[in-house]
């Protein structure tokens, strides 16, 4: 069996120029419209790397000095490489199309202390198109899992100077993944709180392969080797590692102690007196949030780290709120 | 770059790993490469040398999870420069493309059993291939043993030496081992030395019920709650300032 399969158009027999993600095709020679059977490929697009090294480099030291990192980090990081990459992401269009009913729940109470319960039927119709972006290859540890940026130049100008990552990943594994997520997200975005019937169709209308460039960083402090990443777009950090200060750790517990501690106090102080026991507990559970928060900074804040990795196991908590409903997007 | 004949004239058209078509340079005629039934060589290319290994092997034993100055006092025994075998298979199944990894050589090393392809810049083995003095593990599993047992209809199959560091250190007089991916710099271990978190607990907890008992207190006697507070927060940030750098 042969490796190389030439391309002859089946009824003039002339040499078909075909691009790559092509279903559909004209010969150039006797106009037939053709169709393309078995693995054609999917579209691909790259961006344009915006970025030298000088500007990442300036990115990267900024960064430094943002956050909750190793004070002396300015003065003791020294930069050691810096490249560009071309990554792989899959970007997919979904459409979703469908009806979602139900009601919503609403409680009152009156001034004689009843409580009256007003359901609010809802009739939601669904249609809209979900983008979502999702790399191709193992991230390994770079800490980037899908695109913040959908805009840029698209051109192939780079492509040959620098170093391409290969996609390793099933393409359909991702328009499938992508079908799943536009499904329970177009059911968020419905907003009916008690579904009583849906029919929802999602409808993959789009898959392309999306190169895009990134600058890996590598910094020593001391003896440590950590990284950052750089949008060769935006030039913005898209994830790092950087060591952080056992002084920002001593301060949030010495904080989270003193303020989780105090506001349990409160809500006992105030609580115990009154009928309700509410006021009691919800003092407690906010003081053992707050303190609960700080401790994982005390424990783990050792190292600051930004962007996708497994093993982050810190964040702004609220800013994890927002990814969790956003990630695989980018609209 | 792996060369193939072009079907019209003749002439070697060159290749690389992600092409699906290439045009021949002499007779500008188009080319499907169908891999699905011949075996591809892969290599990824090392992107981080020795000292970048070890650096982030002090990184990673820095780590809060990691026993304290695990860094600093693990003793590297041995540091490998290697390329490690593992087949990719990508498959047909009902029209769906599926992608399997499995190893081509048996080891107990760390994260090489996780089995996936880690990103990088895949290149056309072949003797023109650049191994960089990295030591090359010999595959020991015939692809054939796992064709046989794979789902669908092939599409491709390669075998892809990956390249890892393989780091052998010795700490409070055991040995354990990581491996590090040369790709992007993630890394692999089974076992390694752990840190307590009960110090970390211990100061946390102390710290919350002093403010609680405190803040008791403050409602019949305010003036020594607030005089023991001031000496809680000072006492707890002492301890905690302690405990994030020596324990």
């Amino acid at each position: 069996m042969s490796v190389s399969v030439g391309l002859n158009c089946p009824s003039c027999g002339g040499a078909i120029q075909i691009s790559e993600g092509d279903n559909v095709i004209n010969c150039q020679y006797c106009d037939s419209l053709l169709w393309v059977e078995g693995d054609a490929g999917v579209i691909t697009v790259a961006y344009k790397n915006l970025q030298d090294r000088d500007g990442v480099l300036r990115a990267t030291e900024q960064w430094w000095r943002k956050g909750l990192k190793a004070m002396d980090l300015k003065k003791k990081g020294r930069l050691m490489e810096c490249y560009p990459i071309y990554l792989p992401f899959w970007s997919t269009t979904t459409r979703v199309a469908g009806w979602v009913c139900g009601y919503e729940e609403r409680h009152y109470t009156d001034k004689h202390g009843n409580t009256h319960t007003e359901r609010i039927p809802k009739e939601e119709m669904v249609l809209r198109d979900y983008q979502y972006t999702n790399i191709a290859c193992d991230p390994g540890d770079l800490g980037i899992k899908y695109l913040r940026n959908n805009a840029g130049e698209v051109s192939f100008i780079d492509f040959e100077s620098i170093p391409t990552f290969e996609s390793t990943t099933s393409k359909d594994e991702a328009v499938e993944l992508s079908k799943q997520r536009a499904m329970s997200d177009a059911r968020d975005d419905a907003r009916v709180p008690h579904v009583t019937f849906e029919k929802i169709t999602v409808i993959p209308k789009r898959l392309s392969m999306i190169y895009y460039p990134v600058w890996v960083v590598r910094y020593a402090y001391g003896e440590r080797m950590y990284m950052a990443t750089v949008d060769g777009v935006t030039g913005n950090v898209l994830s790092g590692r950087a060591p952080g200060d056992p002084l920002y750790q001593s301060l949030a517990v010495t904080g989270g102690t003193s303020i989780g501690g105090l506001i349990g106090a409160a809500g006992l102080a105030f609580g115990i007196g009154a009928d309700d026991p509410t006021i009691a507990i919800g003092g407690l559970v906010i003081g053992a949030v707050i303190l609960g928060f700080t401790y994982m900074f005390f424990r783990h804040g050792s190292e600051i780290i930004d962007g996708d990795f497994d093993d982050k196991k810190l964040g702004n908590p609220l800013k994890g709120f927002k990814i969790a409903g956003t990630k695989w997007r980018f609209n | 770059m792996a060369s193939m004949k072009c079907t019209k004239c003749g002439a070697p058209v060159e290749f690389d790993a992600g092409d699906k078509f290439v045009k021949c340079s002499y007779c500008s005629s188009q080319i499907y490469v169908d891999r699905s039934g011949a075996g591809f060589y892969y290599a990824l290319p090392f992107a981080m040398g020795e000292n970048d290994a070890i650096g982030v092997f002090r990184r990673w034993g820095g780590g809060s999870n990691k026993a304290k100055d695990l860094d600093k006092l693990a003793q590297i025994s041995s540091l490998k420069k290697q390329y490690f075998p593992v087949y990719m298979f990508k498959r047909d199944v009902d029209g769906m493309e599926q992608v399997h990894v499995e190893p081509a050589a048996s080891t107990t090393l760390p994260g090489l059993h996780s089995l996936k392809i880690p990103g990088g810049d895949l290149k056309i083995f072949d003797d023109k291939f650049d191994s960089s003095g990295a030591e090359l593990i010999k595959p020991d599993i015939e692809m054939a043993t796992y064709l046989s047992d794979l789902p669908g209809a092939a599409k491709e199959q390669a075998l892809v030496y990956f390249p890892i560091w393989r780091l052998d250190y010795v700490f409070e007089q055991r040995t354990f081992v990581v491996v590090i991916s040369a790709s992007s710099g993630e890394v692999f271990s089974a076992d390694f030395p752990q840190r307590s978190s009960v110090a970390y607990m211990a100061v946390a907890g102390i710290g919350f019920v002093a403010f609680l008992a405190e803040g008791l207190l403050a409602l019949s006697s305010p003036l020594p709650a607030m005089i023991m507070m001031v000496g809680t927060v000072v006492a707890v940030f002492l301890m905690a300032n302690f405990v994030a750098r020596r324990m």
